[in-house]
């Protein structure tokens, strides 16, 4: 139980991510860049530092972070909140201003666990999940972090907790059913159907994932799949798109799928490590558009969850 | 939209994924309430709470036309005018009648408890000027400003305790009643007798630094469960012949007892004149509704005033024939305890059991419908939540921020400990649910035992928002009886009649055999005198400030503890030491608490509640005669609890483990605030509020350290741990105090909301808060902000301990509606509760509405006007709760934003 994992959030009673109860770890790196990500800080894959401006009190006083800084990476002009020199921080091992900072507007993201340490904590919130719940792997991708969620997968099995994945699938073949094998419930996201325009939001296609969902299903895999799809506005919201994926279903034998509307929760975290959000205007659904796009997966007989009304 | 929810659960059918509806229950339109409760609602929110004198004046006079007459008697006949006297008022639509005086939400003073406070304002208030705060524990405490409170004089109305608005004409009654109790009132009494303690002073100085607040004369009642068996079993006809039964067989004897046994032929006397009192006051309604009823054109309100007559005359002296004879008769009964002493805490108990035959009966026969009884419910919550307590700010404000915590439970185990749901009880959080009033609370008791719809159905009621049923374990609760009252017999079957007397006081209880519609129900009900009233909210943090400063309150620059003078150099030294300070005041606070309650006892037993308490009656002995079958129930109110053990995580860490301070270090960036500006300085009590000062960077480090010090809530055994070993010594230490009683003393852990002003006293300490924010509140919540590794850990630390080691453990949570969405998430809180309680949590209770609506509602409080929250152990109006309190929920950590 060696194998070292980087992790950015352990969240407990989490319930929007798969049955029952659960506790769900965020694990880093990630195949896909979307350009709406929630989860930016999955992105880089050790430790980083994370600046919440809005939690800062440089105006009532406060600018301890500046002495402690080993690469001179924040500054403060006179009248202004402190500025992080990203580049000059990246370079950071301990993060000294995280420390100090007294209001936690300066935090180091990603803590490193070893399996065994993961799995005393599951083993913690074994009692709590309920008859149904367990842990949800997510984040990021995990199955970035392959070897270090196999060995956390074994022991979850013996110990007989409840395995649940967020995934993009997005990975070679062989690696991803090694991991799918252990898993009892999985999401797995298809942002869109047409590949180039897979590739224009996500960075990838979409050939990969779409041949591992087939080969997930070939492989016998006796889990529970539901897909996933972040639904936005003049992205993936077209009927088109939605009959394409439709068919894909069917021609799959697949028949729950989750549709979530577009929302900007991740926004602040674009900001807080320095990056631009380019979803900071536009891509909202309505209520009336997702009941529409539920309603064509519905005529066709799949079960379309839209947002946490869901069946698990 | 709804064609899509058929469609979806045509297919999840098909597809055998699952049977169950995903909306429903919380988009199940919660059908309106009655129109009479809306009607009188809409009359509620414009109501101020008042004060007014006909009560108090007719206890006064009785009293002392009854001079010489014995104490016992005397009393009753005075209690029993105060009701006999007091004028009814029915509102149109009203269908529950009786209010505690003739106004809705209205209260009298106690002069004959405490009239100090009164005489000393008399000349100020004959001046109509605003009273000043009357001792330091009021003057640090914010009450509401919103709502019905009168912060303020205005018009022809003065302000009282910063809450209750008189009339003029009223004050010079008050003025006049009140000057009758100078030097005699219990509290004149009781001072006059502490003062002959050798160390009297120190007491004194305790309270002066608001280290403990409160006497036990500010409120001697509540606390405790009321029992409606004897008027429901025999009417109040009923038990007047079983006085003069009584009477014959024990007047002038002793019954073997030199001491009290000759006291039992006055009690039954005294009984009867508090039974005459009640019942007149019953007819006093139903003569005024005859009368509203003769005058009335309209012949739908008439025919409810001759309703509301029929009841009344019959209750008045018959025992109860129907389902809303019953619950008026349990109202009747209610008010007239809550009349009888200042109290908060007179807990309904397990209402929706004892009236259960009733609702069987005219349910099966026709009599009334399911729509009916809920809308009495309804009508009941009105009725609860109109009950206001007459104290000084501090109390009113500082305990209880208005709210009188009449608790209802439900759930638990019955006699022969089965599940004693009763489908009453389904219709009583149904009228919660339709009818949202801070009153009565509801209190699950929580049993595996309980069916899951049930259990469901108080989920959905708790995702409302409005902060109740809160959960309580059942399981904990009976073995925490059979602990503490053990040795004064009780057994499996009594410890299955408890539940919650106030806020969350865990109070024996018994079962009693109810003849009905011919059968036997074992109702439960009270059993014990209130179960507080000991030594009153002590400040941990404080205690622990002390031992740093060497006894001295650097706030008030006032020597508090004798000086200690030692250099503590170990942690087992240190805490030794807090120990040590806290016992001189545990000491010394007991004996006079003792007094003040035993001269309580002496010369205003209760009348009302000793006609009703198992078993006064059998013995022929009032409450202050140890008449109750249990009285092992004084206790010791802790407050601040978790901010103490962090403190104690910081300290240990930094000085004595880490090295990395020494005492004194830490001591002066406690007195300097970490480098910040107070509170007391911006008036911002916010926790998470922080502004700089010129020394801030001379501190930051050591700041630093102290918030990064390990903190309960995380699953950390470094603070668990102390936590652990702090109960430990309280569960030995404790019993060492007796009550007056003679009983044993035990842990309760209640903040209330004490832990706003005990926090105002406080400076800053060694966790990271700074000078004069609120303590953690609760008992096992996290300080807030500071429980980082979710809820599951938060648990995983709460239950360190054996929570039946104690009268209780509070937990608050704070939870985002979109966390508990649909049936699905009703499930799923549901699972949350019963996680904790298999863990043996003994109560976790949840505020299920964001801070941003929080936020709104504290700037625009009139939009908000009907908005609740929990606070510690009981709901409340968010604009009539003080802005340190509220500023404290809103930091409270919410769980799975988002």
């Amino acid at each position: 139980m060696a194998a070292i994992g980087h992790i950015f959030d352990i969240q407990s009673f989490s319930v929007h991510d798969g049955p029952g109860c659960r506790t769900t770890v965020f694990l880093t790196g990630c195949p896909l860049q979307c350009r709406w990500c929630a989860n930016p800080e999955s992105w880089v894959y050790g430790k980083h530092l994370m600046f919440a401006q809005t939690s800062c009190k440089w105006d009532k006083g406060c600018d301890v972070c500046l002495s402690v800084c080993p690469s001179g990476a924040i500054t403060m002009a006179p009248g202004q909140p402190p500025q992080v020199d990203w580049d000059k921080c990246r370079g950071c091992t301990d993060f000294p201003c995280t420390t100090i900072c007294p209001n936690r507007a300066l935090k180091q993201c990603v803590k490193v666990y070893t399996s065994g340490q993961l799995l005393d904590i599951l083993r913690r919130d074994f009692s709590s999940w309920g008859s149904n719940g367990g842990v949800t792997f997510s984040g990021g991708d995990p199955i970035t972090q392959h070897d270090f969620l196999l060995e956390v997968l074994e022991g979850c099995r013996k110990l007989g907790i409840h395995t649940a994945i967020e995934t993009s699938a997005c990975f070679p073949t062989q690696t991803f059913l090694d991991v799918m094998e252990y898993i009892d419930f999985a999401f797995i996201d298809v942002k869109h159907m047409d590949s180039a325009a897979h590739k224009a939001g996500t960075g990838v296609g979409n050939e990969g994932i779409l041949g591992n969902i087939r080969a997930l299903k070939e492989s016998g895999w006796s889990g529970r799949l539901v897909l996933r799809q972040p639904t936005i506005h003049g992205y993936n919201d077209s009927v088109e798109n939605a009959k394409a994926l439709i068919a894909f279903m069917e021609e799959v034998g697949l028949y729950e799928i989750n549709l979530l509307k577009f929302h900007r929760l991740g926004q602040t975290k674009w900001e807080q490590l320095g990056k631009r959000y380019a979803y900071a205007a536009g891509g909202e659904m309505t209520d009336e558009a997702m009941a529409a796009l539920q309603a064509l997966y519905l005529d066709a007989g799949i079960a379309c969850y839209v947002g946490h009304q869901t069946a698990f | 939209m709804e064609r899509n929810e058929v469609k979806l659960q045509e297919i999840l059918k098909a597809r055998g994924i699952t049977e169950e509806r995903l909306k429903e229950e919380q988009s199940r339109e919660i059908p309106a309430a009655a129109e009479s409760f809306q009607r009188i609602m809409d009359i509620y929110y414009l109501l101020k709470v008042t004060a007014d004198m006909e009560s108090a004046y007719w206890y006064n006079r009785v009293w002392w036309e009854n001079d010489g007459d014995l104490l016992e008697v005397r009393r009753a006949k005075a209690v029993a005018a105060s009701l006999a006297h007091s004028t009814p008022t029915i509102l149109p639509y009203e269908k529950l009648v009786m209010n505690k005086t003739k106004h809705l939400r209205g209260a009298f003073p106690f002069p004959w408890v405490c009239a100090s406070f009164f005489n000393s304002l008399a000349e100020s208030l004959m001046e109509e000027v605003d009273a000043p705060a009357e001792n330091e524990a009021d003057s640090v405490s914010v009450v509401g400003a919103g709502g019905g409170n009168v912060t303020e004089s205005y018009g022809e109305i003065i302000s009282i305790a910063k809450k209750f608005g008189m009339r003029k004409e009223d004050i010079p009654v008050l003025v006049k009643v009140s000057k009758y109790w100078d030097g005699i009132s219990v509290e004149d009494i009781s001072t006059k007798y502490a003062k002959t303690l050798p160390d009297y002073e120190q007491f004194q100085n305790i309270m002066d630094s608001v280290l403990v607040m409160f006497d036990s004369f500010a409120i001697p009642q509540g606390r405790e469960v009321m029992n409606y068996y004897m008027p429901l079993q025999y009417g109040f006809d009923g038990i007047l012949e079983l006085c003069d039964q009584k009477i014959a067989e024990t007047m002038g004897e002793a019954g073997g007892d030199g001491v009290l046994g000759m006291s039992r032929g006055y009690y039954y006397v005294a009984m009867k004149e508090i039974v005459k009192g009640l019942s007149r006051w019953c007819e006093n309604y139903a003569r005024k509704a005859e009368d509203l009823a003769s005058r009335e054109p309209d012949e739908a309100y008439k025919k409810n005033y001759l309703e509301i007559a029929q009841v009344m005359h019959n209750i008045a002296h018959k025992r109860p024939s129907t389902f809303r004879e019953a619950l008026q008769l349990t109202l009747c009964l209610h008010l007239g305890v809550v009349n009888e002493d200042p109290q908060s805490g007179q807990s309904i108990g397990r209402l929706g059991q004892v009236l259960q035959p009733f609702y069987e009966k005219d349910i099966a026969e026709g009599v009334t419908t399911e729509e009916e009884v809920v809308e009495l419910l309804e009508l009941y919550r009105i009725k609860i939540t109109c009950i206001e307590c007459f104290a000084s700010a501090g109390v009113s404000g500082g305990v209880l921020s208005g709210n009188t915590f009449n608790n209802l439970s439900l759930g638990g185990q019955n006699y022969d400990g089965l599940s004693a749901v009763t489908p009453l009880e389904y219709l009583i959080i149904e009228a919660g649910m339709r009818a949202q009033t801070p009153q009565p609370t509801l209190s699950i008791l929580y049993d595996e035992k309980l069916p899951e719809d049930f259990l469901m159905k108080a989920a959905a009621c708790t995702k409302l928002g409005m902060g109740y049923p809160a959960w309580m374990n059942n399981q904990v609760g009976m073995n925490f009886m059979l602990r503490q009252y053990g040795p004064e017999g009780m057994d499996l079957y009594d410890a299955r009649a408890w539940c919650l007397g106030g806020c969350l006081e865990s109070a024996p209880g018994c079962f009693l055999p109810l003849e009905y519609n011919g059968k036997i129900t074992m109702i439960p009900g009270g059993a014990s005198p209130t179960c507080g009233t000991g030594i009153h909210f002590t400040g941990l943090p404080k205690v622990l400030e002390l031992v740093l400063t060497n006894g001295v309150d650097q706030r008030t620059g006032k020597v508090v503890f004798p000086p200690h003078n030692r250099k503590l150099d170990t942690f087992d030294e240190l805490l030794d030491q807090w120990k040590k300070y806290l016992d001189i005041s545990n000491r010394i606070v007991n004996k006079v608490n003792n007094i003040q309650m035993d001269v309580w006892r002496k010369y205003n037993m209760p009348a009302v509640n000793s006609l009703l308490k198992p078993d006064c009656f059998k013995k022929g002995q009032h409450i202050g005669n140890c008449g109750s079958r249990y009285n092992g129930c004084i206790n010791f109110e802790s407050c601040g609890t978790i901010t103490f053990i962090n403190s104690l995580a910081s300290i240990k860490k930094n000085v004595y483990d880490d090295k990395k301070y020494t005492l004194e270090q830490m001591t002066d960036a406690m007195l300097h605030n970490f480098g910040f500006r107070t509170a007391y300085d911006t008036g911002v009590f916010s926790p998470d509020y922080r502004e700089s000062t010129d020394q801030a960077a001379q501190y930051a480090q050591i700041f630093a350290d102290c918030v990064n010090a390990p903190k309960y809530g995380n699953a950390d055994p470094y603070a668990d741990s102390l936590l652990r070993e702090y109960h430990m010594y309280l569960l030995h230490y404790l019993p060492t105090i007796e009550s007056f009683f003679g009983k044993p003393e035990y842990l309760c852990q209640i903040s209330v909301s004490t832990h706003g002003p005990q926090g105002f006293i406080t400076l800053a300490t060694a966790d990271g808060r700074l000078a004069g924010t609120t303590y953690s509140d609760g008992s096992v919540s996290a300080a807030a902000g500071t429980d980082k590794n979710g809820v599951y850990a938060l648990f995983e630390s709460a239950t360190v301990y054996d929570h039946s080691q104690n009268q209780n453990a509070q937990m608050n949570l704070k939870l985002h509606p979109s966390a508990v969405q649909g049936v699905q998430g009703t499930r799923k809180l549901l699972e949350l509760v019963r996680t904790y309680m298999r863990k043996g949590g003994f109560h976790v209770q949840f505020n299920v509405v964001s801070s941003d609506t929080l936020r709104d509602a504290q700037k625009e409080p009139d939009k908000y006007r009907d908005l609740m929250v929990r606070v510690a152990g009981f709901t409340q109006y968010w604009c009539e709760i003080g802005k340190p309190i509220q500023d404290e929920v809103i930091f409270r950590t919410e769980y799975e934003e988002a």
